[in-house]
């Protein structure tokens, strides 16, 4: 199990700020294809962590049980 | 007696005795002592934005005794910032921000030297401004904004320390320091879409927290104590107090030099044209023109034009062939900040008579209902 956690207007959009992707062996990239296809993020722009640590959207990183990966869009506010 | 003997003393230590009584509760620190009160005395920091965030930040950093602080703001206080932006006082409102700052930490502590800057920060003044300063506060509200201040802390050579918010949760970092990663490195993609305070709506307390914490970024900078948030971002959500802390690495690929950043602002800049509300209703009825609004479907007020679309900028890229490019296109969001980010985006796109409407659909819905236009 991968859990996904969704901060400011990715949020928003996924109406949820966590939840759990049951599957046994996934890449980084497949699992965000599977959320664009899910909810549509188009051109929402965020980056991403594995385990607090922001990685680049375009390495071939396979995701382990227990990973949590999380969106982080920027914000504008002030 | 012990004040007959003061008199007696040259003007400079009874000056220093003042300062002593004045910052006691923070000089008895360990961490912090005399030391550490000359090092705030002798920095400089720059706060771009005097409203949510800057006006939690500037009183904090006056207080413990930073010896010259710059604020840069060209906005004027009105009625709607009162509700976060709290060193204002409702008799200010109509006046320079910056200037009834300057005022308010003129009695908070004169010993603090304030330049109130009412100038719009852009790639003009930022190199020459940022110069004089060993530490630049990001306090906007618009993403385009935070890209300008990165590029020219990096020119520059200084730390950027940046916060911001999102309804209830906050995000705060320091880029640039010493020789740390960037706000590029973070977000590397300029041309994102995400709204501000003013479109999304905020409570003054959230502010509040990540000016606070931003503030103590630098106090910790001055002072080089504890752990600043170099390489890190602290995200901070009000509503149920988590904060997560997520790492992230320098990219090289996202250095600017002076030539390079030139280039970028100097040739590169499309200017959109901003056009005022007034200006936009005298063609209401026209045929040659087009009104977008590209804020989300459930966004209030709803201004139904004769010749509008909606399109949230969110979408504006993949949905471009619903626009008639003969037609001059009006763009307007809440309050004018994303309806500038679509028209530029637009022009990229070869559209050539995009104009943003300041003020956006609350300035729009205003003067319709002030003047009783009908549509």
């Amino acid at each position: 199990m991968i859990e996904v956690k969704y901060f400011g207007a990715v949020a928003e959009k996924t109406k949820c700020s966590f939840e759990n992707v049951i599957s046994t062996e996934i890449s980084l990239q497949e699992l965000l294809q599977d959320l664009e296809e899910k909810y549509q993020f188009e051109s929402l722009s965020f980056s991403v962590a594995v385990n607090q640590k922001i990685v680049s959207k375009a390495t071939d990183y396979s995701l382990k049980t227990r990973d949590v990966v999380a969106l982080l869009p920027p914000f504008a506010g002030g | 007696m012990l004040l007959l003997y003061c008199l007696h003393l040259p003007a400079d230590k009874l000056n220093f005795m003042n300062t002593t009584a004045r910052y006691n509760r923070q000089i008895i620190l360990p961490e912090l002592g005399e030391a550490g009160q000359y090092k705030l005395l002798k920095s400089s920091v720059l706060i771009i934005g005097a409203g949510g965030l800057g006006t939690a930040i500037l009183p904090y950093l006056a207080a413990a005794g930073v010896g010259e602080i710059g604020i840069v703001d060209d906005d004027i206080i009105e009625l709607s910032n009162l509700q976060r932006q709290v060193i204002y006082k409702s008799s200010s409102v109509g006046k320079y921000k910056v200037e009834e700052a300057k005022a308010m930490i003129a009695e908070l502590n004169p010993l603090v030297k304030i330049n109130a800057i009412a100038e719009k920060l852009s790639s003009e003044n930022a190199l020459s401004l940022f110069e004089k300063y060993d530490i630049i506060v990001d306090a906007t509200d618009n993403l385009q904004i935070k890209y300008l201040i990165n590029d020219a802390c990096l020119v520059t050579n200084k730390p950027m320390v940046y916060g911001s918010i999102f309804r209830f949760q906050g995000q705060v970092s320091v880029f640039n320091y010493q020789n740390g990663p960037t706000y590029r490195c973070l977000y590397p993609d300029e041309n994102s879409a995400s709204v501000n305070c003013t479109d999304a709506g905020v409570i003054g307390i959230s502010v509040g927290i990540i000016g606070m914490l931003q503030a103590n970024e630098v106090i910790k900078m001055i002072l080089g104590i504890g752990e600043v948030l170099n390489g890190k971002i602290l995200v901070y959500n009000v509503l149920n107090n988590e904060q997560q802390k997520y790492d992230f690495e320098k990219n090289n690929l996202f250095l600017i030099d002076r030539i390079t950043f030139e280039e970028k602002y100097e040739a590169g800049e499309n200017v959109v044209e901003e056009v005022t509300p007034e200006l936009v209703l005298n063609k209401i009825d026209s045929e040659e023109v087009l009104f977008l609004d590209v804020r989300n479907s459930d966004e209030l007020p709803k201004i139904n034009f004769k010749n509008g679309i909606q399109i949230p900028l969110t979408n504006l890229e993949n949905e471009l062939g619903k626009l008639n490019p003969n037609k001059t296109i009006y763009v307007y969001c809440q309050s004018g900040i994303r309806s500038k980010i679509a028209a530029e985006l637009l022009q990229k796109k070869a559209f050539k008579n995009v104009k943003s409407i300041s003020g956006g659909a609350l300035g729009i819905n205003q003067l319709l209902q002030e003047k009783i236009i009908i549509i």
